[in-house]
């Protein structure tokens, strides 16, 4: 059977008909019909976006029975999507037809009215072509399921876990330790006025663990994931368990928390646990357990330094919470003993939120000495720096407290694997785009949150908390269902060696290997058609959907002709 | 006398060039370029590809030898892939094609990668009008002038 194109200009009002001889393209066209024994439908028509452009096409479809439909129209990126609809509403298989921008690409940049006729047929010529090679795709909907996995028990995993629950989501909270809470419950205090602080996290857990829709499983772990976006299979296990449970959920949100680097291996610092030095950590959980911070030796300090950024450069980035709490731990000492000499050595301040500033200054208000500093080293409790202008003095304090860099918690690399997410270059997860969508990862379904995203202090890891449930509760409807990707990779059994290169460049861990059958496998669900598998491919196995070889190829042909 | 002909020859040059222009940020910056109302070179026809690491060795190599003056492979910023990675392995295989292509007598410069992200309408005609213009300096496709096309 010929071919059927139907071939529709639109006028775009003035934008398309006054810079591009529409007449001239119709008049044009019909000679392709004896090169690629086609049959072809060739007409003009005011705004096709419109809701007669829509009727008119829809009946131009049924009408001439078109087996494709080419548009000489705007960007796909402006109505793409309303044609798309104008085909589902006929016979016509929405694959089966394509866009040409003959708009942005010819009418608005070629001023030269001929030119850009030339040039409008060049387009559609091309866009005939590859729309004659395109295949019918047909689009699956997968029933979903709502519930959700949180890895990580701390704060960020917690709040989210209660916004998940208050919509009756099923929520599967999974802590490798034997508590909730996190690093959260084990301090001291939190900002700004430390009162009531961790009794706030503590209040967090009751609510957690007296909560229906929450199963808690502690001291677990996550062994296995299989899935995608609404279809996840997880296995998760305690070390010297045997069992194993195995869970069903939509989405899966890492809420691993941080690390602190271990100041010990950082160069210029004397530091061993036995002395009077010792880190932030240890001072909250002194102040909390024992309400106020002594020396090793017994007795309380005269004189305390604190150090702000011990790895910073090491790390290659800024904590952005140790400025804060070192403020707050001067204020323990103040409050502890107001003649008491507390030392910051800084190397600028790092105080974002709007309150911060006002903390800074009360602190100094009460006898808090900010020394900014370029070079710093410690020997024991001696610490000798360089100052701005340039001057290097030392000073002999009772105690020193680090505030070590933040890092990725243990496990993260193993973790990142398990799921498939990338790491960035600084070691935490990497987000789709840091700025515009920062709790998503490459993998849909998989959220990133609180300080398992990068340095975060309790409210920030909070809010990415309840943005990760927003986007679940969202993209997750009960009942709903969802429709993956069309446009997608498959392998073709004959020609696939299992050489295992896709493998290697998919950033989505969409392809596996089936060592039954020796070959590599794309699991339609999970990839996202971007193409990058095919360059890989040294034996021709691999097929890009809607924009295979020979697709591309017949639309460059003519495009150069 | 010869020098003449070759001028005349160089005045009717059209050169056709290919831009595989990825979805999500060159594309939108062509189209930016398009509704600002830019002035761009016709010599470039432009063909839409999801990513920039779509664009393989034998799509590009093909291309060329169809008979394209020049080919322009553009796609997001590093770092802004909207899949995450596609971009590096664009430009690694751009690093490999480019000694490709002198090993076959065609001049590297005939193939061109460029970051555009969907914000740069402005850069989107800067690329493409100066690369146009460098293929016009660079002359026909040898292929072409083998093959007698």
């Amino acid at each position: 059977m010929k071919a059927k194109v139907g071939v529709y200009v639109c006028e775009c009002g003035p934008n398309i008909s006054e810079k591009v001889d529409i007449d001239k393209i119709l008049e044009t066209l019909p000679g392709l019909e004896e090169y690629r024994e086609i049959e072809l439908v060739v007409k003009r028509f005011g705004l096709l976006c419109s809701g007669d452009g829509k009727t008119f096409l829809e009946d131009e479809i049924n009408n001439n029975g078109l087996t494709h439909l080419v548009l000489g129209a705007c960007s796909p990126r402006d109505h793409d999507k309303t044609f798309i609809g104008v085909c589902k509403k006929t016979s016509l298989n929405p694959f089966l037809y394509k866009i040409i921008n003959i708009r942005e690409h010819c009418a608005w940049i070629i001023s030269d009215k001929d030119k850009a006729t030339e040039k409008a047929i060049t387009y559609i010529r091309a866009g005939i072509n590859r729309v004659l090679f395109q295949s019918a795709l047909l689009e699956k909907k997968l029933d979903i399921n709502p519930d959700v996995l949180i890895i990580g028990g701390g704060i960020a995993g917690m709040e989210a876990a209660l916004s998940l629950a208050a919509r009756d989501r099923t929520v599967y909270l999974v802590e490798k330790d034997d508590h909730l809470g996190g690093k959260a419950v084990l301090l001291g205090g939190l900002l700004p006025r430390q009162g009531g602080g961790p009794a706030k996290i503590r209040e967090k857990i009751e609510s957690v663990l007296g909560n229906d829709m929450i199963k808690v499983y502690l001291e677990s772990e996550l062994e296995g994931v299989i899935g995608f976006l609404g279809n996840f299979e997880v296995i998760v296990g305690s070390p010297g368990d045997e069992e194993k449970k195995d869970l069903k959920v939509g989405a899966i949100i890492v809420a691993t928390g941080s690390g602190l680097a271990d100041p010990a291996i950082l160069e210029g610092l004397d530091y061993s646990k036995t002395d009077e030095v010792i880190t932030s950590m240890d001072a909250e959980r002194m102040f909390s357990k024992e309400g106020k911070i002594s020396l090793k030796s017994g007795g309380d300090p005269k004189s305390v330094a604190l150090i702000h950024c011990v790895g910073r450069e090491e790390k290659g980035y800024c904590s952005r919470i140790c400025c804060n709490y070192m403020i707050k731990i001067a204020g323990y000492l103040k409050d502890q003993s107001a003649d008491m000499k507390v030392t910051e050595f800084h190397r600028g301040l790092c105080l974002p939120d709007k309150a911060d500033q006002g903390f800074q200054k009360e602190a100094e208000g009460r006898g808090v000495e900010f020394k900014r500093v370029r070079e710093l080293t410690i020997t024991g409790t001696n610490v000798r720096y360089e100052g701005m202008d340039g001057k290097s003095e030392g000073l002999k304090f009772d105690m020193v407290i680090l505030a070590p860099a933040l890092e990725p918690s243990e496990g993260t690399e193993g973790m990142a694997d398990l799921l498939g997410v990338p790491l960035s270059e600084s070691g935490y997860y990497q987000e789709i785009h840091q700025t515009t969508n920062p709790v998503a990862t490459s993998i849909e379904g998989v959220f990133v949150v609180g300080a398992a995203h990068s340095p975060k202090g309790i409210t920030d890891s909070m809010l990415f908390a309840q943005a990760s449930a927003g986007k679940i509760l969202s993209q997750l409807i009960p009942g709903g269902k969802i429709t993956p990707e069309i446009k997608v990779s498959e392998i073709l059994e004959a020609y696939c060696t299992g050489c295992g290169n896709c493998l290697d460049v998919c950033v989505y861990g969409a392809i596996y290997y089936d060592e039954g059958r020796g070959i590599s496998v794309v699991n339609e669900a999970v990839c996202r058609g971007c193409g990058n598998c095919f360059g890989s491919c040294p034996s021709g196995a691999l097929r890009t959907k809607h924009f295979t070889n020979t697709q591309l190829y017949e639309e460059m042909r003519e495009a150069i002709r | 006398m010869q020098e003449k002909m070759e001028n005349q020859e160089l005045d009717q040059f059209k050169p056709k060039i290919v831009g595989f222009l990825c979805n999500w940020c060159t594309y939108a910056a062509a189209d930016l370029a398009g509704s600002s109302k830019m002035e761009i070179d016709p010599a470039l026809t432009v063909i839409r590809v999801m990513c920039s690491s779509r664009v393989d060795h034998n799509l590009v190599l093909t291309t060329f030898f169809s008979g394209a003056d020049g080919v322009l492979i553009a796609g997001c910023h590093p770092g802004d892939c909207h899949y995450g990675a596609g971009n590096y392995y664009a430009r690694r295989r751009y690093a490999l094609l480019k000694k490709v292509m002198e090993s076959l007598g065609l001049e590297s410069e005939r193939l061109k990668l460029s970051w555009i992200s969907a914000a740069e309408g402005n850069r989107y005609a800067e690329v493409v009008n100066s690369f146009s213009e460098k293929i016009r300096q660079l002359g026909p496709n040898p292929i072409n002038k083998m093959s007698g096309l």
